[in-house]
């Protein structure tokens, strides 16, 4: 297999996840690095948030961990061959106030990712952007709908439930023009 | 008062606090309520770990509020503001009877 130092994001995702989901620890993809993926990379995130959906005991996760190279700091794990971080937010799984209903796959050589859908990876920015006024993330959203099928229905529902209807309105037009 | 739910003290006090004023800091709440910095500190730092808390700088101080894009921040608020009905009067209005408008440096209290 190849070796971490040279894993890209999805990669390392992949093999960190398959190793804990061997140990019975279920992770899925969120945060940052799902722009990085689901924008092909035109977004480079160097932390991997993967979310501890069965909230597993944080001293098990840190043994597994240490089976493949990976060292607690603080909240985050680092390996000596990667730049990349690992983290694991608390769960449950959710885009703004609401659980996540579909999770993705991706199957790598280096293992099996679960991942939030892109249509979930749009939603979880735009949160960050309705709430924070983080224009960051907006023009993380809009690369994410460039690069992938989403469904912008179900966004402009979403947001709606969320009390950002109006929000989403004056983003829809830079969105739907990608 | 929620401590039978939230299992400390501590993390009631954070937790209206920051209902209360929208936001907090370590120092200042524990100065509020007139306890040690130590055992709130750790709870905001939990509370932050777990999600229900964000946090950034202000200068030298890390300022708290409640994460708005936790799953339960709504249920949240209405546990706390129910709660905090219940508070004695007197310590419900020093809570949220804070100034929060700008005063000018220099202006004459």
């Amino acid at each position: 297999m190849k070796p971490i130092g040279e894993m890209a994001v999805a990669e390392l995702g992949a093999y960190v996840a398959s190793h804990l989901r061997g140990r019975d620890i279920d992770v899925v993809l969120s945060g940052g690095s799902c722009v990085s993926i689901y924008s092909r990379g035109k977004c480079v995130s160097m932390g991997l948030d993967l979310v501890n959906t069965r909230f597993a005991k944080r001293k098990r996760i840190r043994e597994a961990m240490a089976e493949i190279g990976f060292q607690e700091q603080g909240r985050s794990f680092t390996h000596q061959d990667t730049g990349f971080l690992v983290e694991f937010p608390a769960g449950p799984l959710a885009v703004g106030q609401e659980p996540v209903q579909r999770v993705d796959e991706l199957t790598l050589p280096t293992g099996t990712l679960r991942i939030i859908s892109a249509t979930d990876c749009v939603k979880d920015r735009l949160a960050s952007y309705y709430h924070w006024d983080d224009r960051q993330c907006l023009a993380q959203a809009v690369l994410v709908v460039q690069a992938n099928d989403v469904d912008l229905g179900e966004i402009e529902q979403w947001s709606d439930r969320e009390g950002k209807g109006e929000e989403f309105r004056r983003i829809e037009e830079k969105l739907a023009r990608t | 008062m929620l401590e039978p739910i939230l299992g400390s003290t501590s993390r009631e006090r954070v937790l209206v606090f920051i209902l209360a004023r929208k936001e907090g800091y370590a120092r200042g709440i524990a100065k509020f309520f007139g306890v040690s910095l130590d055992p709130i500190q750790k709870q905001l730092e939990k509370l932050e770990s777990g999600g229900v808390l964000v946090s950034r700088a202000a200068g030298r101080t890390r300022l708290y509020e409640l994460n708005p894009r936790h799953p339960f921040v709504r249920e949240l608020r209405s546990l706390l503001e129910k709660a905090l009905s219940f508070y004695p009067a007197d310590e419900r209005e020093r809570l949220v009877m804070n100034r929060r408008r700008p005063r000018r440096r220099g202006k004459p209290l």
